[in-house]
């Protein structure tokens, strides 16, 4: 993998920047832009209702995306695949479909993004129990106590696959099969793991996972579900609309197939369409190499500071479970001050906040930490510059 | 929040020409407000605003960004400090504005905020390009000479005589003549100004004037007649310095003096005239009815010359 060339592809990094807030969105390649541009210049229309020229090609496109979807996380069939608006809505469709009635109970971590926490929390009201684990002492799942979180009322788990906060990546085929086993279905929260590391979901099991396209390199706007076939099927629709259905009369409706019973209304095209380049994109360059250069750099980060203490990593010591996150409070200061400093000094592009999983601070009565993340455009120079930034700020 | 207290005029001043601190303003004021109001201000833009300095100062040395940060508190009462001494400052300013016409105080002649157009420079202004490449006006013969006609130096003054800019500056051309006693003398040339009613009339009766040997007289009558100009009036203030009358009205009607007039319009035209008065000290420029001590300024510069 070579940075150096790759990194010319991103016409953005033109700029005197250093960019560690992939986590929260992604930069986007030369290639992705120029195929959402092309859409709007050479063949902007609808996909699915018109029949000139310009739908055929809306519709071949999409699928196209789709097809490359599939292949990306390795589901068995192109229609296994649902687009969204984003890993949230993603999320709120099986919240509202799944069909989970009062009594009944979904099993969620102790770290959720707030988008994997408030539509459950939302059906807290009705009487659908939430119930947290907690994890271990070093922010790592607690196989224990999640086995002993199920109950015979525990319909559903909702995982996030790598952490937001800390980087952590959970044992999601581990979970699959204790949760299986207890008759229970697994939605994963792909939104960090899809853009950074190898995913498979038919090899992990899982029954629905979500992610957006925005952290993958792809237009904002992009959202992904993926469900079995058969999970997809039992679920009631969610919004309804335009294309999400075959017929209706003034009573009634028949139902479309998979996936466009999901998909109500016209649909994000352009964004959609430069998903697909976006996979091709991810693809060349390989989740492998994507992974083992964010490990590189978040190591030289960990060791930079592994035996300063004035900074707390958030998570486990060794940076091999964090992926391209590091994330860290500094004693003494506040964590917008940290941030607030690097970008002045050197545009070094951070995010310092609760990073949407104010549960889990607010529980240790923090305020937030300070993140960086990395992604397969950043590189050793800025990992350094970052390194030694930082330690100017630290001997305040 | 004494940062926001600094912060809310600099972003005011700032935002006056960027959207992204009319944001900051109101974040500013917002916070005031709440402080004042002894509720908690949770923008945290005094963090932000020290976060930044810091950084900014980190490039230059870590060294001095570690004491700004440590000691902001009393950096930014410094910075408070400071501000209520430019208000101060504004203050005289304004306060030298209102007594002296400029706010620098009686003896400046520099820019002033509070008037920077203003009526110490106001003029009868015509729609003109002023030249790229100007030629500056020289003194000609045929034009009156205000003052001793021996004097060592000669400010040449662009005026038109229904202009009451011009008007306004008579008062300080005399006081000029007077104080440098002989050493300085006006050349008044004619500069007619399109809308200006009876502006070339008057300027060819003043040179009709200046052919029966009247010209001062008839010069001053004309601005002290000036809001009651017209035809008729510029032969009555002929006839009461007893021009011969005859001459005066042929003079007039015939337009004899137009190519001169026109050429003094051309003159200014392309020494860059602006407007009406417009004075040339040496190569020095001075617009509008200024001050005396503007006059002086340059007057004793050339002088020294
Ligand atoms: C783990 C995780 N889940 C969910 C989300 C929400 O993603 P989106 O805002 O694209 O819906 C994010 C985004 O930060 C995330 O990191």
């Amino acid at each position: 993998m070579n940075v150096e060339k790759l990194r010319e592809d991103f016409p953005i990094l033109k700029k005197p920047i250093i960019y560690f807030d992939s986590a929260c969105m992604s930069l986007k390649p030369r290639q992705v832009i120029e195929k959402v541009s092309k859409y709007y210049t050479d063949y902007t229309a609808c996909a699915g209702r018109s029949s000139h020229k310009f739908a055929h090609e809306v519709e071949i496109q999409v699928a196209g995306t789709r097809k490359e979807v599939k292949c990306l996380i390795n589901a068995k069939r192109d229609s296994e695949i649902i687009f969204s608006k984003n890993t949230t809505e993603s999320i709120n469709l099986i919240a509202n479909s799944f069909g989970l009635k009062p009594g009944d109970e979904v099993i969620i971590s102790d770290k959720e993004h707030n988008s994997n926490l408030l539509p459950w929390l939302k059906l807290a009201k009705k009487g659908i129990k939430v119930v947290p684990v907690e994890s271990n002492e070093d922010n790592t799942f607690n196989i224990n106590n999640f086995e002993k979180a199920f109950t015979e009322n525990t319909k559903l788990v909702s995982v996030v696959h790598t952490s937001n906060m800390d980087g952590v990546t959970n044992p999601v085929k581990e979970i699959v099969k204790i949760a299986h086993n207890n008759n229970a279905a697994v939605l994963v929260d792909a939104a960090q793991s899809v853009p950074s590391k190898e995913v498979d979901v038919q090899s992990l099991g899982v029954d629905f996972l979500a992610f957006s396209g925005h952290k993958a390199l792809g237009p904002t706007g992009t959202g992904v579900l993926y469900g079995k076939k058969e999970m997809l099927e039992k679920l009631d629709q969610f919004l309804m609309g335009g294309e999400t259905v075959v017929d209706s009369t003034y009573t009634g409706y028949e139902p479309e197939e998979l996936p466009a019973r999901f998909e109500a209304g016209l649909q994000n095209y352009a964004g959609i369409i430069g998903l697909g380049e976006a996979c091709k994109y991810l693809k060349k360059v390989g989740l492998k190499n994507i992974s083992r250069h964010e490990f590189k750099l978040n190591k030289m980060l960990s060791e930079a500071f592994a035996d300063n203490e004035k900074i707390s990593i958030l998570g486990p010591k060794d940076p091999e479970q964090r992926a391209g996150i590091f994330s860290f409070i500094v004693s003494g200061m506040d964590i917008h001050d940290v941030s607030g400093m690097l970008s002045a000094s050197r545009n070094i592009m951070l995010r310092s906040g609760a990073h949407c999983v104010h549960s889990w601070f607010n529980k240790r009565g923090l305020k937030g930490s300070v993140r960086a993340s990395m992604y397969l455009y950043n590189t050793e120079e800025e990992a350094q510059a970052f390194i030694d930034e930082l330690n100017k700020i630290l001997k305040f | 929040m004494v940062l926001c207290l600094v912060a809310l005029p600099v972003f005011a001043v700032l935002s006056i020409f960027s959207v992204k601190y009319r944001k900051l303003t109101k974040e500013a004021f917002d916070c005031l407000f709440k402080t004042v109001t002894f509720r908690k201000c949770r923008s945290g833009l005094d963090n932000r605003i020290r976060a930044v300095l810091t950084g900014r100062i980190i490039r230059l040395s870590p060294g001095i960004a570690k004491i700004f940060y440590k000691n902001y508190k009393i950096f930014s009462w410094v910075l408070f400090i400071l501000l209520v001494w430019s208000f101060y400052v504004s203050f005289i300013g304004i306060h030298n504005y209102i007594l002296y016409g400029n706010c620098n105080g009686p003896e400046s002649s520099g820019f002033c905020i509070f008037d920077p157009t203003g009526s110490n420079s106001r003029i009868s202004e015509i729609d003109y390009v002023i030249p790229a490449n100007i030629t500056y006006p020289v003194l000609e013969d045929d034009d009156p000479i205000i003052g001793d006609p021996k004097a060592e130096l000669t400010i040449i003054e662009f005026g038109c005589y229904t202009c009451p800019y011009t008007k306004n500056a008579e008062s300080t051309v005399q006081k000029i003549i007077d104080y440098y006693n002989g050493r300085v003398n006006v050349q008044f040339k004619t500069f007619v100004i399109p809308n200006h009613p009876f502006s070339t009339e008057s300027a060819l009766a003043a040179d009709c004037a200046l052919e029966q040997g009247k010209y001062y007289d008839y010069h001053k009558l004309l601005f002290d007649n000036q809001e009651k100009m017209n035809y008729d009036m510029l032969i009555s203030l002929a006839g009461s310095l007893g021009m011969n009358m005859t001459q005066f009205t042929n003079c007039l009607e015939d337009e004899k003096y137009k190519f001169e007039v026109q050429d003094d319009t051309f003159m200014g035209l392309e020494a860059g005239v602006p407007g009406t008065p417009t004075f040339f000290i040496g190569k020095s420029k001075v617009v509008g009815p200024k001050p005396f001590k503007t006059f002086k300024n340059i007057i004793d510069e050339e002088l020294k010359k």
